[in-house]
């Protein structure tokens, strides 16, 4: 029962890493709280939906698709809603990027309706029992996917030249751009991974629950900043530990305190690390002035 | 008596207006110490609940219930108030987002007010429209005394630079404390005002959708000035309205002036453009909102604009 419950917590965790690696990257490079990311993470699920339904492809495809298409979101979003506002005014960044979250979650709802779609079985459904757990050939492909992700993506921050560009640039914006690092150009990249990671975190959110809503964007928001700051506010490791941590907790307090007390007590978490640890569980570079 | 003057449409989009503004300020009041607060949404539940309770629940008149709300919400300002001295920044702003989504799930889960289905058959209020400019004028007077007071001036110094303010004598926890706490007040009214005019409230009316708005009221409006509360509240609600006009007006045109041929063209194309249905009006101003923080980033009123306008007199906070 309990392993169960633990592969469980580790398939919803899964997805709130992956959309918290996006706002700990973008929070990384910019301080700033990129709202619209739950939406992008929903437009990532509605873009895998269509090429499933319309081009009858098969779920790589849709993955690919949705990757790309919030890839360019995210670009679009940089030229239009974050460079141009002006860097002195926190706040006006913040809204600006509220203003995209009320843009794509409106356009998602003009375009493919207020309602839940069914998101159609791409993978043959088998059940493997492996020991005292049952798991799914669908848990076995979101699980691999989004492991494979969060190894592709520390390989880059930490390995590739662009990678030690983006933690230059989380480490000191002005140090950064002193010593030859093209800052703009890492904010533009750091939006376009973030967004495609989001992109393929929708579908695989669409692919487990087997439907996707235009409304899906913002729980996912919210949770994937509890576990930003879980994980320590740019701090990309962390942020994806902290993730499985929170899904199974959730999971956990779902299954043996109640349904409706699951929130009170991700809640409560955020409250407790606030307080006493605000560099989150495993530490992050600095705290003061945030 | 100045419900007597609208039509109910108009008196609707008034009050809303008007609480929309009323919750600005109760964001306001804490911001003007530095504390950026997402979780205006979850004093309003408060206020909302613990007035509706005193209202049905013990038949108590309005005007007792909702200052009974709005002390109740105080209280609990206080209480988040506390820890919050602790922290600042984007910090402050997960805190609050916190205490609200909380609230959210208290009010969710509590089976004495209808629980998930909601709070039902709050009493109506016929005299909201008075009530909620009664106490617009009310804050405005509050702020524009506090602007020129020592504790307003106290406030200022502590959101330019907390520690030169505490250096230069500034009883800082108690000045922020108390901001905090008379914000929450402040929501706690409004959202008594809400809800004894919808009569219906459950935890989605207050979800973090609604924090987010009332910052936004501000931001828009202006954050440097206590006018701007207002006019970011006033702005922002009567966007969709006036968004919603503007195919009105089209349709007034004499049927002469586009019945040929190039003009046809243009107003169809025009007219099609502005079937603002409901998510068209929410692109739009989303939009719009990107575009105002890009061309006015701290707001449409700042204090060096408002300075503008008086030259007759001295600027006063020179």
């Amino acid at each position: 029962m309990i392993y169960q419950q633990l592969i469980n917590g580790i398939m919803l965790g899964a997805s709130y890493s992956l959309v918290a690696i996006g706002y700990t990257l973008i929070f990384g490079v910019l301080n700033l709280l990129y709202f619209a990311h739950g939406e992008v993470f929903m437009v990532g699920a509605f873009v895998g939906l269509y090429v499933v339904i319309l081009a009858n492809a098969n779920i790589y495809v849709a993955l690919v698709g949705a990757m790309i298409a919030c890839g360019a979101l995210g670009m679009l979003a940089v030229f239009a809603a974050v460079r141009p506002v002006s860097k002195d005014y926190p706040l006006a960044q913040l809204i600006s990027s509220i203003g995209v979250t009320i843009v794509l979650q409106n356009m998602a709802i003009y375009i493919f309706g207020g309602q839940q779609v069914a998101f159609p079985e791409t993978i043959k459904q088998e059940l493997y029992r492996i020991g005292p757990v049952t798991i799914s050939s669908v848990q076995i492909f979101i699980l691999v996917v989004a492991l494979m992700l969060m190894v592709f993506l520390w390989l880059f921050i930490e390995r590739s030249k662009m990678g030690r560009a983006i933690r230059a640039t989380a480490e000191n914006h002005e140090t950064a751009a002193l010593l030859g690092v093209n800052v703009n150009r890492v904010v533009l990249v750091t939006f376009i991974i973030a967004s495609s990671i989001a992109g393929v975190a929708g579908v695989l959110d669409g692919l487990k629950n087997s439907n996707v809503s235009p409304f899906m964007g913002l729980e996912v928001a919210v949770k994937g900043l509890v576990v930003m700051l879980l994980g320590g506010l740019g701090n990309v490791t962390g942020a994806m530990i902290a993730g499985l941590l929170l899904g199974m907790v959730e999971i956990l307090s779902a299954a043996y305190i109640g349904t409706t007390e699951r929130d009170f007590v991700t809640f409560a978490i955020l409250i407790l690390i606030l307080l006493y640890r605000p560099s989150g569980l495993f530490g992050t570079r600095t705290i003061e002035e945030r | 008596m100045l419900d007597q003057l609208f039509d109910g449409y108009t008196r609707s989009i008034l009050i809303f207006t008007g609480i929309h503004a009323v919750a600005a300020y109760s964001f306001f009041l804490p911001f003007k110490t530095g504390q950026v607060s997402l979780g205006q949404a979850g004093f309003l539940a408060v206020g909302a609940y613990a007035a509706g309770i005193m209202t049905q629940k013990f038949g108590l008149p309005f005007p007792v219930a909702m200052l009974i709300g709005g002390l109740i919400t105080g209280a609990i300002g206080v209480g988040v108030g506390f820890p919050a001295l602790r922290i600042k920044g984007i910090y402050l702003l997960l805190l609050t987002l916190a205490f609200a989504e909380i609230v959210q799930g208290v009010v969710m889960t509590w089976e004495y007010t209808g629980g998930a289905e909601g709070f039902q058959g709050i009493p109506y209020n016929a005299y909201t429209l008075d009530y909620v400019y009664g106490a617009l004028v009310v804050l405005i007077v509050f702020f524009a005394r506090l602007e020129r007071s020592s504790l307003g001036r106290a406030m200022d110094s502590i959101h330019e630079d907390e520690t030169a303010a505490e250096v230069m004598g500034v009883n800082v926890v108690g000045v922020k404390l108390l901001a905090f706490s008379l914000g929450a007040f402040i929501a706690g009214l409004a959202g008594a005002l809400f809800a004894h005019h919808v009569t219906y409230v459950d935890s989605i009316t207050f979800n973090i959708l609604v924090g987010v708005n009332i910052l936004m009221f501000v931001v828009v409006g202006g954050s440097s000035t206590y006018w701007g509360p207002l006019l970011g509240a006033a702005f922002l609600s009567l966007l969709p309205e006036f968004l919603r006009m503007l195919r009105e007006w089209l349709e007034l045109l004499p049927v002469l002036w586009w019945d040929s041929f190039p003009m046809n063209r243009v107003y169809g194309f025009v007219y099609e453009f502005l079937d603002f249905e409901n998510e068209k009006r929410l692109i739009a101003y989303g939009i719009i909102l990107i575009v105002m923080m890009i061309v006015r980033p701290d707001g449409i009123l700042t204090r060096d604009g408002l300075r503008r306008f008086r030259f007759g007199r001295k600027a006063d906070h020179a």
